[in-house]
């Protein structure tokens, strides 16, 4: 077995250490002008990345984060936990009965918010691929047409919670249309994105059939959120007594978002895909304790979140991949496809236009999720950088603007 | 009959109780509280069987109603052949009954729980109040314990008053309101960057805001010297109430009617009601509002 070096040990703690520590402090400033914690994450990957100590201190900067050896192996490691664990606590919000419960208004919100959105980035990718740089072979302009849609239409459903929380509007009507729109987005929003992930893996997939893919993923999200559901309900009551506490709960929910991630990628779907759908039979069942679900996501959100977001600025020159044209694009197609979709949605769902069209503002927010998303693209090559950054400006942007406009219309 | 009376009508009084008959071993003891219950709050009692009608079963229910004490002149038997649950709920609509009174089993089998047996079908649908009755009695009425839902919605109000107005008639001493708090996303949304004060601030705030809607209820109501005690407990709508009057070994939980059509999907996906009627924790009433 290969081992890190004495030296490489020390490298990858130290490493580890600075953008934990920076990126906190970076957050906490960032939250005295109210922005997002995830903003001042990316932001500290951006000075510790190439973008500025890498253009200021290069030596330094391979010093920190090397690029050959065992340190970024051990480091790429940390980071695909990092998303999977991430995907696993966004599960861990979506609950499908919030959806039904809702009712008409739920499902034609988050219908609309998500088919207009799909079908304008789809449209605009598949119609004019130069915009973007897309080769014209058709199979490769088809899969970043599907990508640019799913990105586009997708919802950040912790930044929207954390809004709600803000205006005191969590447990108002146009909250609860407004969480249960999300909730159903991310989910359907995920579905596809690990569609087309799995379209993506090559020659891994290449006597795969498309059908089967579809069918393994329909599958696979039925029986968790049905059959395996109901043994974690079972099963729960039994952990959360029986078991130390509450370790004896964190490790086995995490061990079966691990597990159920293992599966998911090997049958040639996305390791995500399986660690959101745990996330979801997990955080939607009854006997889950809240002291449970909070220990999780202080875990999760305080550890692995940071280390995902500000690596992201360490792969990346923000500056040099900065392309005005592609950000000023990517910004309109989200703001007019969301906000519309998700007005037409309330409209027909029987909510006044002014509220509709604080529920279309409200689901702009597209923050971490669409950050992730972002991010499994280009690891996948999907993207191209300059897409790629401005697909995390529009996240940020719609993140930021989303309660002052919310506001607007709510008042 | 005017199917326009049911229309905003009161969800109490109960002046017309209607009560399904089964002829099983256990249709004695409903046709027992149903009679009771009609005495007491001096309501018209409507017997309802649907199924084919003939001399035997006439003479095995005159003989039920007769052993009950049941009045034919206060009384009204309705035989009626079709699918029970739309038959039934057809009824109750002709006859503006107020309150439908069935017996339950606590807990069905899986199978008869997805495809939703007569008793639930009728509670997820009905247009009126309805009483399941889990372990019907001959001796008095032990309603004593109630535990009632005060959940945000409009129909909560007519809810509460109709519990009260039930507590003052059974003379029932303790009712305990309780509101459930579940806030999808806020665990995640305090993660990130909520410290301990902030928190603590907004779990109370939550809290405070649920017992103020409930005191409000309570200060416009006429409770007479029935005792009525708020509780917010924390856990999704329906199961924690219903863990909650398992717990207390409450008579009656009484809950509001549904908002939605209910259907196999919120079985499977199971929220609200579908958490009672899963596991019935005692007699429960569902109060139809009709607004």
């Amino acid at each position: 077995m290969t081992k890190l070096a004495h030296s490489e040990l020390i490298v990858l703690l130290l490493s580890i250490s600075a953008m934990l520590i920076i990126s906190r402090i970076v957050a906490e400033l960032g939250k005295k002008l109210k922005l997002p914690v995830v903003m001042g994450e990316l932001i500290v990957g951006i000075i510790l990345g190439p973008t500025i100590l890498g253009m200021l201190y290069p030596d330094f900067f391979n010093f920190l984060f090397p690029h050959t050896g065992n340190v970024p192996v051990a480091m790429d490691g940390i980071f695909s936990l990092s998303v999977i664990m991430l995907l696993f606590v966004a599960g861990m919000e979506v609950q499908l009965s919030v959806v039904l419960k809702q009712g008409k208004i739920a499902i034609y919100t988050s219908l609309f918010s998500m088919v207009i959105p799909f079908f304008t980035g789809f449209a605009v990718a598949w119609f004019f691929p130069e915009i973007f740089s897309i080769s014209t072979d058709p199979h490769a302009k088809l899969l970043f047409a599907l990508f640019f849609g799913t990105a586009l239409s997708i919802s950040a459903l912790p930044v929207i919670a954390r809004i709600l929380m803000d205006m005191n509007l969590f447990k108002t009507n146009i909250g609860m249309v407004i969480i249960a729109s999300a909730m159903f987005n991310d989910l359907i929003g995920w579905l596809i994105f690990s569609f087309v992930l799995s379209l993506t893996n090559g020659s891994k997939v290449e006597h795969m059939n498309i059908g089967y893919t579809i069918l393994y993923i329909v599958g696979f999200g039925l029986f968790m959120l049905t059959i395996g559901k109901k043994i974690i309900d079972k099963t729960l009551p039994w952990m959360q007594t029986k078991l130390s506490w509450p370790g004896g709960v964190l490790s086995i929910s995490l061990g079966i978002c691990l597990l159920s991630a293992a599966f998911t990628e090997s049958i040639n779907i996305h390791a995500i895909l399986g660690a959101f759908i745990a996330g979801i039979a997990f955080g939607d069942s009854v006997q889950l304790k809240e002291q449970a679900r909070e220990i999780i996501h202080q875990f999760v959100t305080n550890f692995f979140a940071p280390l995902f977001f500000v690596s992201i600025g360490l792969k990346v020159n923000f500056i040099e991949n900065f392309d005005l044209q592609i950000v000023l694009i990517v910004l309109i197609l989200a703001y007019v496809g969301k906000v519309l979709g998700a007005f037409i949605g309330a409209r027909i769902g029987g909510m006044s236009r002014n509220h509709s069209l604080a529920v279309g503002f409200g689901m702009n927010a597209r923050g971490a999720m669409e950050i992730i998303l972002g991010t499994l693209a280009l690891n996948a090559g999907l993207i191209s950088k300059p897409i790629f950054v401005a697909l995390i400006i529009m996240a940020l942007v719609t993140s930021i603007t989303s309660a002052p406009l919310m506001r607007r219309f709510i008042n | 009959m005017d199917l326009s009376k049911l229309k905003k009508r009161p969800a109490f009084p109960f002046e017309t109780i209607a009560v399904a008959i089964s002829f099983s071993p256990r249709c004695p003891l409903i046709l027992s509280e149903a009679k009771r219950l009609s005495d007491i709050l001096g309501a018209t009692l409507l017997l309802l069987h649907i199924g084919e009608k003939n001399i035997e079963k006439e003479q095995e229910l005159d003989e039920m109603m007769a052993n009950v004490g049941i009045d034919s002149n206060k009384s009204r038997v309705i035989w009626m052949e079709g699918e029970p649950v739309d038959t039934i709920l057809k009824l109750c609509k002709l006859n503006i009954v107020d309150l439908l009174i069935i017996g339950a089993l606590e807990k069905e089998n899986l199978l008869k729980f997805y495809i939703g047996s007569i008793a639930r079908n009728i509670s997820r649908r009905a247009k009126c109040s309805v009483l399941l009755l889990t372990n019907p009695t001959t001796n008095q009425f032990k309603f004593k314990k109630f535990v009632v839902n005060g959940v945000e919605n409009p129909k909560t109000v007519h809810t509460i008053n109709a519990s009260i107005y039930l507590a003052k008639k059974l003379n029932a001493k303790d009712i305990t309101i309780v509101n459930e708090i579940n806030v999808p996303g806020m665990a995640m949304a305090m993660a990130e960057d909520s410290t301990a004060p902030q928190a603590k601030e907004i779990r109370k705030h939550l809290t405070e805001e649920s017992e103020e809607q409930i005191n409000e209820i309570i200060k416009n109501a006429d409770v007479g010297d029935v005792k009525i005690t708020s509780k917010i407990i924390k856990g999704k709508q329906g199961f924690a109430i219903s863990k909650y009057a398992r717990d207390k070994k409450a008579d009656l939980l009484i809950i509001n009617s549904p908002d939605t059509h209910l259907r196999i999907l919120d079985r499977i996906f199971t929220h609200d009601i579908e958490f009672i009627l899963a596991d019935l924790p005692c007699n429960l009433l569902i109060v139809h509002s009709r607004l």
